[in-house]
């Protein structure tokens, strides 16, 4: 039997990429001094910080929560931490994460917020996926759903006075999304798979940083299982739609042949966004304000405001039309005939993660 | 009496045939489970792949891939 490699005791956990087994108490020392590297070594936060924790209800990003809270309580006290759930609305799926997330956040003390997609949207993400259907559009569930929640997670993270948003992406989602951008030959994509996203110039904008980046998703689970936070599984019913089931079995299957291949990838996935980066690809251009909505956007419209003029959600007045200005324009009467085409399906979301 | 298996959020329970020498890892591979995909607690603690199981226990496996 195992043993841990620092105090004998029986182990819970051996990292097979390097070999060392941890007892429950110096598996929770290790998890710790990985997620605090991972922070210090990317400057994900400052002294003085409000952090909202951007949660799904799912084991990894209630781990986050309690992580970060524990370890504000120690050791930053100039940290306030906030937790925010973006219901999409998925039934059968999200009412129960929705539950388990309420009982942790409770637990420990933490002020939320619940955005709907209903009452932000007028839409549950089941009714788009419908309303898509019907008009024919080419995307997949979580292409929207990658969209509406990225969307809404800046607009109420900003509105909960945040200063920085922490996403529970772990290693195997980062690496995970790094594959599935080779395969789309998207490089702009992978120069911006660091673990701090997004542009600060723009005041409507966010910072979202990712602190467990270099934690595998086996231990953020035995972190989660050892608190009492994983007290069930759900799975997303839209889930095995995804061009990233396919890519997480083949990477799972590779790390158990080839223990460390993860590492490897996240490694590779470093350098090429050094490389990328040298070259110009990815560098954050002006961010501009999107014509619809107000929001920051990379385009002249936000992707949010496209899809649902696309989906039929948002109407926009001739007169509203005529006053956008010529860029502006031209998007929304190309969404506007995207939504009477018919077109098959698409990759997927590329983007950002599964949650 | 056989090992007996369980998947947190799968209903019902599965069987493996005890073999002396048998360990978590063993179990897995006889279900066709990848080890990297679960944390494994028997009989309600939380243990490594190469710990030995028992006739007549009880493993719970919690999946690492997530749901979303």
């Amino acid at each position: 039997m195992a043993r841990c490699s620092v105090c004998g005791a029986p182990a819970v956990y051996v990292n097979r990429a390097t070999g060392a087994a941890y007892c429950e108490r110096h598996f929770r020392e290790y998890f710790s001094r990985r997620v605090r590297a991972t922070i210090r070594r990317f400057r994900l936060f400052r002294s003085r910080e409000r952090i909202v924790v951007a949660v799904s209800g799912g084991k990894d990003s209630l781990a986050l929560l309690h992580y970060l809270v524990n370890l504000s309580r120690r050791h930053a006290p100039g940290w306030e931490i906030r937790a925010l759930l973006v219901d999409e609305g998925i039934r059968g799926y999200r009412e129960y994460t929705v539950r388990r997330f309420e009982r942790v956040a409770g637990e420990l003390g933490v002020e939320y917020r619940i955005a709907r997609f209903r009452d932000y949207l007028g839409y549950s993400l089941d009714e788009i996926v419908r309303l898509g259907a019907e008009r024919g559009l080419p995307y997949k569930p979580c292409t929207y759903c990658g969209v509406f929640r990225r969307y809404l997670m800046n607009r109420v993270a900003r509105e909960m006075g945040a200063t920085v948003v922490a996403t529970g992406h772990n290693l195997d989602d980062i690496v995970q999304t790094y594959v599935m951008n080779i395969l789309g030959n998207d490089w702009e994509k992978v120069a911006r798979l660091g673990p701090v996203s997004g542009p600060s110039s723009h005041p409507g904008f966010v910072r979202k940083v990712k602190p467990l980046y270099e934690t595998l998703e086996k231990e953020t689970t035995l972190y989660a299982v050892l608190h009492g936070l994983y007290d069930g599984f759900e799975e997303c019913p839209y889930a095995r739609l995804g061009e990233r089931w396919e890519i997480r079995r083949m990477i799972n299957r590779l790390e158990e042949q080839r223990p460390g291949t993860k590492y490897r990838l996240l490694r590779s996935l470093l350098s090429a966004i050094e490389l990328l980066r040298k070259a110009g690809v990815g560098a954050e251009g002006e961010v501009g304000t999107c014509a619809i909505c107000g929001e920051p956007s990379a385009h002249p419209v936000c992707r949010a405001c496209l899809l649902r003029i696309e989906l039929g959600i948002l109407e926009v007045s001739e007169e509203r039309l005529r006053s956008l200005p010529e860029a502006a324009r031209r998007m929304v009467l190309k969404a506007l005939k995207l939504s009477e085409k018919r077109g098959g399906p698409e990759g997927g979301d590329r983007s950002g993660g599964p949650r | 009496m056989p090992v007996r298996v369980r998947v947190l959020g799968e209903a019902g329970e599965r069987a493996v045939e005890h073999r002396p020498g048998m360990r978590v890892a063993d179990v897995l591979r006889e279900l066709g489970l990848l080890s990297d995909e679960y944390v494994v607690t028997r009989n309600g603690r939380v243990v490594a792949e190469d710990e030995p199981v028992e006739d007549g226990d009880t493993l719970l496996l919690y999946p690492v891939v997530s749901g979303g």
